[in-house]
């Protein structure tokens, strides 16, 4: 079995991600997200990542061995569905105490696991571990293996305590979980030539069962769902797929890579969100079936369903088109989504002018380009005062993005709809699709934006928080504007690297001093992207205008 | 039978015991001529057809099940608002129990009233023998500062005149020639209660301002800088009042309540009876008189009141019972503008947070229909709140509702988008309410307890907001006046949708993939 840093190095060394490929040996070492910031407001852990990745295995009990803060913070918070088992949301945890920390948790976690399958008798039992437990040595590992041993049921230990990383980490440590000790550990009844494996998708509101009528009119069988409304035995037996999609591109791409080397299941990543995106899916999975044996009048059948689909879902979204003329969209939202979706916004009708690729790779960036123009505002970070701005310059009517970033939309006084998991619609499909611009439209029209953006009736012009930051903003600009040095000097000040804290200036004059080419030259010059890397496609960039001088460098708001 | 000393059980339970429900089904058999089932289901079913609503919008006579109250009931609520005042009914005293009874199952509280139990006696030779005693007996018994007089339906019909009554009865010595008798002639069938709380109101001012029915000179108004609120008849006169006083204390207004029976309504259980409490004191009402200017905060209940301060001299402003940021902010505007106050920063996070609490909330309410019902003000108060957050009054009724009314709530519908398929109708009941309900279903229901036999018969969810409040405790204790205010009808009514999804939803294996922790 091997250790959680061996297994989070063999993670890190992770192929089938674009962005990790690119990275020198050192850098992949340091881990494939942005370094957390003491201090700063920071995402899910580690442990959270994998539990969620994991929890919609709906036949399955999940175990936390840890104190009541990581079950009991994190129960039932995810909009997952199942069409059976509800013994995946039944918060099971060892709940430790005192005592446990002084004397080791050990015992407690292997009575915990008796306890379940005696009451329980699920298929399965998976047991989480969490930053204290790990800290004081509790080998769940061992513990596992003695409970499968004892009581004969597959016990599996999901070894990723959050303090070990960022909650995408999380998921892929799930994700090695199941590849170690669950994938390829039972065999099917039967085997046909359509099935396929669906990854990285966690039937949020029950989205997954807006596409699966398709696919069974199609005959295509979901043979293993990992995890959206999973089942055990299906992930056990899932390696005798004929292929699989991918969804969630960065959440469990070791998964599918893995099951691809190691059973030759070829896998695509597609999405579902939005008509064509949901078209060019069904299409690919067609393509990849017909390609391992199924017969080749799918294809046709696919077309026929595609055809039939897509006029319904554009008949339906063309009564909001009116309604949507001329309004703009911002999207604050994390990788995949922000490509599928900006796809999906267009064919409704609305306008793009922005979004944000905080979490998106270089391919999610290349596909933005590719569907917004290369023009296309990609937002890396943007303040509330940006936001405001973006929307005072009636740029945007409606921000659509994660649940962190509603309160700040709601601050910067613009419309805002949830597109990310805590929500309540399902957006999938094409169906999905009808429903994300029906609440769109909602968002768009409710009456309280416009009480939002109005001051109260007693506020004299211009002394609103907005007010005067615009003034801020614009005094700032137009000192800018009257002096070419402070201007350049701004400019160059701008901060690239953050970890090693290099800004912009540096790393150009290096750049034109050493004549550099590449990220590697550039950091061994300045020190730029030696931290966390993540800034490395900012240097490309730089590098990219040091050659094409007239190339000005994309900013959040200009 | 079956009540054991051990564990003794409430009607709930006890009734439905094997020989009370067989009694009950013999009773039914042998006495009670009993319809086929059949037949009973099928006009069930047809008095939910669009058939059956028009006959019943063409009533002419009959009214069912109407949702307003009368006069008197009106006049005892402005009354107790007046320090140590005691309302004095004058006509039948079955009328003056039905008044009590109405606001204790509304407060949890006493409510103090007298009548001069008018008997048929009187009826016949006028009842001016039993104000002479009624009035007598009152001032010896329960010491009050001022009583007011108004009348039931009994007294109106003979034509009693209370003017000339109370002069006599003061002249037989009954009370101290100089003691405050305020009165107002509020026959039931006329108006309603709002009507009566007007008059009341109206005969109190006129009572300390225009020389006490002759004897006393005029006041003369010598204007200052402060303004008089009146308050109308309200359900949520405990939490509203002091809200209002809280708004105006943050503004730094001075300010007179007309009519502020916030305490007499919430009393504390301390040991000592309180037979009076709070209210605007005698002084401060004829005072109120050299006020700059008057706000009502329901126009409808104040039709009288207000053109009889203007004719004194005062600007007054009305108000429809306002909820909601727009509203509230209107009303702020207004007593900002008459006192040259400025508004506070407390109060502007507070508007700032009720809006916050609109947005976070808003897709929830957004496109959802509603059908209300209850007093003229209070209608247009929520019909413009639900609009803000673009929620669809579909259906806005009152029983008390003028021409007057229906036009201002068209008027309102009009201003937005969300109004374009909503219906006003002045003068209906609730048996046309349920016709409505059945023919053009709505999401929920808004009304007082009554609407809970709406909800039953057509299953829409009623949201309690109106007067009165039997069957739920303490809502009259939260404003829904002020940003506060509006917050609190915001989560009342979010309560009911987040309720109706966890109900739609819990059906173990069945429905409950989508019963959430998070909503």
């Amino acid at each position: 079995m091997a250790s959680v840093s061996a297994t989070i190095q063999d993670v890190f060394n992770e192929p089938g991600c674009g962005k990790n490929a690119n990275k020198s040996e050192a850098e992949r070492k340091k881990g494939c997200t942005k370094q957390l910031q003491p201090g700063g407001a920071a995402g899910g852990c580690a442990f959270d990542g994998a539990k969620i990745a994991l929890q919609p295995l709906t036949d399955v009990a999940h175990l936390i061995h840890g104190p009541i803060a990581c079950e009991g913070n994190s129960w039932d918070n995810r909009g997952a569905k199942s069409s059976g088992s509800t013994i995946w949301r039944t918060g099971f945890t060892t709940d430790i105490n005192e005592t446990d920390v002084v004397f080791g948790g050990e015992k407690r976690l292997y009575k915990a696991i008796r306890e379940i399958i005696e009451k329980y008798d699920p298929p399965a039992v998976f047991v989480y571990q969490t930053c204290v437990p790990a800290m004081i040595g509790d080998d769940i590992n061992a513990v596992c293996k003695a409970a499968k041993e004892k009581f004969g049921k597959p016990v599996i230990p999901v070894n990723s305590p959050g303090f070990v990383g960022p909650k995408n980490l999380g998921n892929k440590l799930a994700g090695e979980a199941l590849l170690e000790h669950v994938i390829g550990t039972e065999e099917p009844e039967y085997t046909t030539p359509y099935d396929l494996n669906i990854i990285g998708e966690y039937n949020l509101a029950g989205e997954l069962w807006q596409i699966k009528p398709l696919f069974d009119e199609l005959g295509i069988r979901i043979f293993a769902s990992i995890s959206g409304d999973g089942r055990y035995k299906e992930v056990a037996y899932s390696h005798r797929a004929k292929a699989a999609m991918m969804v969630c591109s960065k959440a469990m791409i070791n998964v599918a890579r893995k099951m691809e080397e190691r059973y030759g299941i070829p896998f695509f990543e597609g999405s579902f969100y939005g008509i064509e995106d949901s078209s060019e899916s069904l299409r690919e999975i067609a393509r990849l079936l017909i390609a391992r044996g199924a017969p080749a009048d799918l294809m046709a059948r696919t077309e026929a369903v595609i055809a039939r689909e897509e006029a319904k879902a554009y008949a339906a979204i063309e009564t909001y088109k009116p309604r949507f003329k001329g309004k703009k969209v911002l999207l604050i939202t994390g990788g995949v989504k922000s490509w599928s979706v900006v796809a999906a916004l267009q064919e409704a009708g609305l306008e793009l002018v922005g979004t944000s690729v905080k979490k998106s790779t270089k391919e999610d960036k290349e596909r933005i380009k590719e569907l917004m123009g290369q023009d296309a505002h990609m937002i890396e970070d943007m303040t509330p005062r940006e936001m405001y701005k973006m929307l005072k310059d009636a740029k945007a009517d409606i921000m659509l993005s994660g649940g962190r970033s509603q309160f700040i939309a709601l601050k910067a006084a613009m419309p805002w709809l949830d597109i990310n998991q805590e929500r309540h619609h399902a957006y999938m499909g094409y169906v999905g699709m009808v429903k994300l611009v029906a609440e769109i439209d909602k968002a768009l029209y409710n009456p309280v934006w416009a009480q939002v953006r109005k001051a109260a009736p007693w506020d004299l012009p211009g002394e609103t928080w907005q007010a005067k930051a615009m003034a801020q903003m614009d005094a700032e600009a137009a000192a800018l504007a009257a002096d070419p040095a402070a201007a350049e000097a701004a400019r160059r000040a701008k901060k690239i690297c953050h970890c090693k804290s290099v800004d912009l200036g540096t790393i150009e004059d290096a750049v034109r001093a050493q004549t550099l080419t590449d990220v590697a030259g550039v950091r061994s010059q300045t020190g730029a992207s030696g931290g966390c890397g993540a800034c490395s496609e900012r240097i490309a960039d730089v590098l990219a205008a040091a050659h094409v001088p007239a190339a000005p460098i994309l900013q959040a708001a200009e | 039978m079956t009540q054991n000393a051990d564990h003794v059980l409430d009607h709930f339970e006890l009734f439905r015991g094997p020989e009370y429900q067989q009694m009950l089904a013999n009773k039914k058999k042998m006495f009670e001529n009993p319809r086929d089932p059949a037949e009973v289901e099928r006009v069930r079913e047809w008095a939910k057809t669009p058939e059956y609503r028009e006959k019943n919008f063409a009533r002419e006579a009959l009214t069912v099940n109407p949702a307003k109250a009368c006069q008197p009931l009106g006049a005892v609520f402005a009354a107790v608002g007046f320090e140590s005042t005691i309302p004095f009914v004058h006509g039948s005293q079955g009328c003056v129990a039905y008044y009590r009874s109405h606001f204790s199952r509304h407060f949890k509280e006493p409510s103090s009233c007298v009548s001069s139990s008018m008997t048929e006696d009187a009826a016949v030779f006028g009842g001016l023998n039993n104000m002479i005693d009624g009035l007598a007996n009152t001032y010896a018994m329960y010491k009050p500062k001022m009583i007011a007089v108004s009348t039931t339906c009994m007294a109106e019909v003979i034509g009693d005149d209370l003017n000339a009554f109370i002069k006599t009865a003061k002249e037989k010595g009954s009370v101290p020639a100089e003691f405050d008798v305020p009165f107002a002639h509020t026959p039931a069938f006329v108006g309603s209660h709002v009507t009566g709380y007007d008059n009341v109101m109206k005969g109190i001012l006129e009572h300390f301002w225009d020389g006490k029915a002759r004897t006393a000179p005029v006041l003369e108004r010598v204007p200052n800088e402060s303004i008089n609120f009146i308050g109308g008849f309200d359900g949520y006169t405990v939490g509203n009042l002091r809200e209002i006083k809280r708004l105006f204390e943050t503004m730094g207004v001075d300010y007179t309540i007309l009519g502020d029976n916030s305490d007499v309504f919430d009393t504390p259980t301390d040991g000592e009876f309180r037979m009076y409490d709070g209210g605007t004191t005698l002084v401060e009402a004829a005072e109120a008189l050299h006020a700059k200017a008057t706000i009502s905060m329901q126009e409808f209940s104040t039709e009288k009141t207000l053109p009889f301060i203007a004719a004194h001299g005062q600007q007054v402003v009305a108000f429809n019972h306002p909820i909601g940021v727009a509203g509230t902010d209107a009303f702020l505007m207004a007593v900002s503008r008459l006192t040259g106050k400025e508004i506070p920063e407390e109060l502007a996070r507070e508007r700032g947070r009720l809006v916050d609490a609109i947005a976070d909330s808003s897709a929830h309410i957004h496109g959802k229909k509603f059908a209300l019902y209850g007093d003229p003000d209070l209608c247009l108060g929520l019909a413009a709140f639900l609009l803000e957050l673009g929620a669809e009054p579909t259906h806005v009724l009152a029983t008390n509702g003028t021409k007057g009314w229906a036009e201002k709530v068209q008027a309102l519908f009009d201003s937005s988008p969300f109004g374009q398929n909503c219906h006003v109708y002045p003068g209906k009941d609730l048996w046309h309410m349920r016709s409505l309900l059945f023919t053009d279903p709505v999401d929920f229901l808004i009304g007082n307890t009554y609407g809970k036999y709406l909800e039953r018969d057509t299953g829409t969810p009623l949201i309690r907001i109106g007067f009165p409040v039997f069957d739920r405790h303490h809502h009259h204790r939260r404003p829904v006046w002020g940003y506060q205010g509006g917050m609190n009808v915001l989560i009342t009514i979010l309560d009911k949708i987040f309720d109706e999804i966890d109900r739609n939803t819990n059906v173990p294996a069945k429905t409950d993939y989508s019963f959430d922790i998070i909503r």
